[in-house]
């Protein structure tokens, strides 16, 4: 471990100088002692035996060079001497410092997030075991999971240790001062062992508890426990109320515990035995399960399939039609952020890289500066490697600094991502760790070697003959082609840069041009909180939700309100139906698929949907289960529906849709077309849509209410009469609809925001490379500049010929990054709407501005250089 | 480099010889006492040049040949005192037996010629 040693000596090098001392010292003493001892006078003997130790600086640090590691010490050397030179320059080592600091943060911060999000594993214990799964239908693209069904894949399988599933409800809490909402999930049997996570206090349910008609029990998560409960230690005595329900809580889940859906709050055992849990056709849960260590996700899915086909022979009504799909958990839950997060790190990256270049362009201007010094330090005799060691060592001192101020950049910058995506999966998990920690020092070790190389060779190519006496001014050198090298790339890279913000950009302005057929402005939305059990009793339940509709419609400033069941205007919904024509013979093989929404009959007003034909449909009495007394729901179609599906008969109004399937509901009547409205988002064209009129398929729909005004400005008075009126119910969930729309667009704005910094950062930054080196060319050549101006060339020569030198890498490069964009066009091609990705008119505007940027970066120099006085030029030399 | 050297001075590579061999009774020793060890037990044909010494000491410590502590003489100086390791023990078996048959060699040469 003599190394080692070494190495410590290296850094306590001032203890181990002062031993050595104190050792030689002791030397000389006794020396003189001896020579005393015959005879000679105390000064004497002192001088001799000094003497004859020789030079003692020599001797003590020829002795110490044995002590410590050479290569380390000359690194700590190369770096004090670095400190020095940088020191005369503070300005320039700023600069580079202030470029790192931004470059390295930002590039450190956006790793962490990718880190975070899709490099690690969900925090469960041997996660990647962790399975979506989901029933596929025919009739509907993906599905939650039949109770009955759930129980019947988890025995008969042979590849997974569980299968559970959940599914998740807003209720109002009701234990508090004030109602509260919470959510929570109903659980099957074995979650927790699927997750593998235990109850940080108490336990979990039991066999009886997840029984029909067994005792009540209830598991909270920790931030419930704090928050609403003040962190009680008596948390196992207490209870969560709901309705009319207390139920005792049995235990409290670890702060580690992040269940897929972050806003569940409360667990309730869901009884797989209840007399409405035996129906083939009720879907309630979303499925999650944990393979057997060593199982392919292939192998599961085949399993899985066998295991179905099996229930389809037993059941083909309706398991014949039902699929399986399986997905990894992770997957499932970070969704298309990925990509986003893979373009945005491309993006820092390709900056940080400009960064880099722009730093050694300026550090192969330095070197030309320091050429008398180079060449005199190997004319001296140092080695060429010992004059690169000591660029690099300038290099790394600035990254090292660059980085660790870069560290405290990525913290703010970690902290503004977790504010600001509150929307996006797993953003809570982003910290900076030991990870991000080593990331962010070998990408500085990284920067240190990518912006030193470049200035280093060169230094190493450095001719010793230049140290005597003639100094570089006649040299016009190869220095000047890298550095045009350098900053053609700089330029190269921002065009591509800016070609994906530009793209990006144009996108969002195709989208707020879009026309979406509904008025999205002035309307608020609410839910209230609600519960399952509430559609026992189906009459009861419509009639609270239309009678809360009619009291919000009378309410001052409102212009109208209706309900939406599952997905706000604007927004995706799950759920798409398929239906026949009765009129064409409910014919299955013309059965339509189609994207299905249950509306309230005041909905197409309160969105300003126009009716185009028949009138609008009326609220209809349903029965116990729901469906329809009497006749069946009315029907709204829209205008692509009637189009693309009823054709062939003379008007839409007056048909009768049949839902496949549902055998129990009556065939439905189409009693108005209305326009075409984006529905679906709106940056997706209209598609078929049918409405049911009802204003409350579930417990908790959407309420829209259209304000005159602002809408925020009618909350107070909303929440007031909702308190009249439902003093058990809590109001959640309240948002301005254009907000939520736009909300869901949140990801892609806050992308294009970054790149459009991005680029921008890289446009200046090369700027500045360009003036640096231009301005360095116009130095070098400040000579021949005079001479020709002295022989008659004029000013508007000088400033062309520079001028044009600029312009003409600027070309090569913006041909260079235009090609790269190119390349690079299915990076993007998924995020753009209403743009190509390689659109001719982003390209030309970004190569315009690039152009315009660079003659002016271009011209400083340019006419700096007219400028000069050729007598005093001439008379320098 | 300036003067001329004494002819007695030890030899290039024999010095870390005569250090392990100065240590290996056992006893811990300090830089000034081993080389008068050397001059008096070779009746002052050796005579270990002072410069190269101490470098030679701190370069055996690092191959872990030797093993130094700070003491206190007899006349209550302090002092750093060197002793032999495990190391330096077998250190010195491979080059005695080295030096033996290099003079051997040269002798026999010398007695041929």
């Amino acid at each position: 471990m003599s190394w080692l040693k070494r190495l410590v000596n290296t850094v306590r090098s001032g203890r181990v100088e002062r031993e050595i001392r104190r050792e030689l010292e002791f030397h000389v003493a006794e020396r003189a002692d001896e020579l005393r001892d015959s005879g000679l006078s105390a000064e004497e003997a002192e001088r001799r035996a000094r003497m004859k130790l020789g030079n003692p600086l020599l001797q003590a640090e020829r002795t110490r060079d044995m002590d410590v590691a050479l290569w380390a010490d000359g690194i700590a050397r190369n770096l004090r001497h670095a400190a020095r030179s940088l020191g005369r320059t503070p300005g320039f080592a700023l600069t580079v410092v202030a470029t790192l600091a931004l470059g390295i943060g930002a590039n450190t911060a956006v790793f962490g997030a990718l880190d975070a999000v899709l490099l690690r594993p969900l925090p469960f214990p041997d996660a990647d075991r962790l399975v979506r799964l989901s029933q596929v239908q025919q009739t509907r693209s993906e599905s939650m999971i039949a109770p009955v069904r759930l129980e019947e894949w988890n025995r008969l399988n042979s590849t997974f240790s569980a299968i559970s599933g959940y599914g998740v409800e807003d209720v109002s809490e009701t234990s508090g001062d004030l109602p509260e909402r919470v959510r929570r999930a109903f659980v099957t049997p074995r979650l927790l062992e699927v997750w593998g996570v235990a109850p940080a206090l108490g336990r979990g349910f039991s066999e009886e508890e997840h029984r029909f008609g067994g005792p009540a029990a209830a598991l909270v998560s920790d931030r419930y426990w704090r928050r609403r409960l003040a962190s009680t230690p008596d948390v196992l005595s207490r209870s969560v109320r709901i309705g009319n329900a207390s139920v005792p809580i049995v235990g409290v889940m670890p702060p580690s515990f992040r269940f897929p859906d972050r806003d569940v709050d409360v667990w309730f055992p869901s009884p797989v035995d209840a007399p409405n849990a035996q129906s083939r056709h009720n879907t309630w849960y979303t499925g999650v399960g944990r393979l057997r260590p060593g199982v392919t996700l292939e192998q599961a899915r085949a399993d899985l399939s066998a295991v179905q086909a099996r229930l389809a022979q037993q059941f083909p009504d309706p398991d014949r039609k039902i699929g399986v799909d399986l997905r990894p958990l992770k997957q499932d839950l970070v969704g298309g952020v990925g990509r986003t997060l893979w373009l945005l790190f491309g993006a820092v990256s390709l900056l940080l890289l400009i960064a880099c270049t722009n730093i050694a362009a300026l550090f192969v201007a330095r070197g030309a500066a320091r050429r008398p010094e180079i060449a005199l330090r190997l004319s001296l005799g140092a080695s060429r490697a010992a004059v690169a060691g000591l660029v690099l060592a300038e290099t790394l001192l600035l990254a090292l600094v660059g980085g660790a101020l870069g560290l405290l950049v990525a913290g703010f910058a970690t902290a503004a991502f977790r504010a600001l995506g509150t929307e996006l999966p797993r953003m809570d998990e982003v910290v900076v760790d030991g990870r991000i920690l080593l990331y962010c020092s070998l990408s500085t070790l990284g920067v240190a070697l990518v912006s030193g190389l470049a200035p280093a060779v060169r230094a190493m190519r450095e001719d010793a003959g230049l140290a005597s006496g003639e100094s570089g001014r006649t040299q016009v050198s190869g220095g000047q082609r890298l550095q045009w090298v350098l900053v053609g790339g700089q330029v190269a890279l921002s065009v591509t840069l800016l070609t994906g913000a530009g793209l990006l950009v144009r996108s969002f302005h195709a989208l707020a041009r879009v026309e979406p057929g509904f008025e999205k402005s002035g309307v608020l939305t609410f839910r209230m909180s609600g519960s399952w059990s509430e559609t026992g009793e189906y009459p009861a339940l419509v009639a609270r939700v239309d009678r809360t509709i009619d009291t919000l419609r009378a309410l001052p400033g409102v212009e109208g309100a209706a309900t939406t069941g599952w997905a706000l205007p604007g927004t995706p919904t799950q759920w798409e139906s398929s239906f026949a024509v009765m009129e064409a013979g409910g014919d299955a093989d013309r059965r339509i698929v189609t994207d299905l929404r249950v509306v309230s009959p005041e909905y197409f007003a309160t969105m300003r949907i126009p009716l185009l034909q028949g009138e609008r449909c009326e609220r209809r009495s349903v029965d116990s289960r729901g469906a329809p007394s009497g006749q069946g729901f009315d029907l709204t179609v829209n205008r692509a529906f009637a189009v693309r599906h009823l054709s062939d008969f003379p008007s839409a109004v007056g048909l009768h849709l049949q839902a496949f399937g549902e055998t129990a509901l009556k065939p439905g009547r189409i009693v108005g077309v209305v326009g075409d409205a984006r529905e679906q988002g709106i940056d997706r064209v209209p598609v078929p849509v049918v409405y049911v009129c009802l204003s409350a398929p579930g417990p908790t729909p959407f309420f829209l209410v259209r304000t005159s005004g602002d809408p925020l400005a009618v909350v107070g008075a909303v929440r007031a009469r909702m308190k009249e009126l439902e003093p058990q119910r809590s109001v959640y969930d309240i948002a301005v609809l254009d907000e939520r729309i736009d909300g869901a667009y949140a990801l892609r704005r806050l992308l294009t925001l970054l790149l459009v910094a991005f680029s921008l950062s890289a446009l200046s930054l090369a700027s500045v490379g360009l003036y640096g080196t231009l301005s360095y060319a116009v130095g070098l050549r400040r000579r021949e500049v005079g001479l020709r101006m002295a022989l008659g060339a004029l000013r508007a020569d000088i400033v062309r010929q520079f001028l044009g030198q600029g312009l003409r890498v600027v070309g090569l490069a913006c041909a260079g990054g235009v090609g790269l964009a190119l390349a690079l066009r299915r990076v993007v091609a998924g995020l753009l709407y209403g743009v190509s990705a390689t659109d001719a008119a982003t390209l030309l505007g970004v190569v315009a501005m690039v152009a315009v940027v660079a003659a002016l970066a271009s011209l400083v120099p340019a006419l700096r250089a007219a400028r000069l006085d050729p007598m005093r030029v001439l008379r320098e030399s | 480099m300036g003067s001329p050297r004494p002819k007695n001075d030890v030899l290039q590579g024999t010095l870390s010889l005569l250090v392990l061999k100065t240590l290996a009774s056992n006893k811990r020793r300090h830089g000034y006492a081993i080389t008068s060890h050397i001059q008096r037990v070779s009746e002052d044909l050796l005579r270990v040049e002072e410069g190269s010494l101490y470098p030679a000491l701190h370069r055996m410590e690092q191959m872990g040949l030797l093993r130094s502590e700070w003491g206190v003489t007899e006349k209550n100086r302090e002092a750093r005192f060197y002793s032999l390791t495990a190391t330096g023990r077998r250190q010195l078996a491979l080059e005695e037996e080295s030096w033996n048959r290099l003079t051997e060699g040269v002798g026999r040469v010398l007695r041929y010629a």
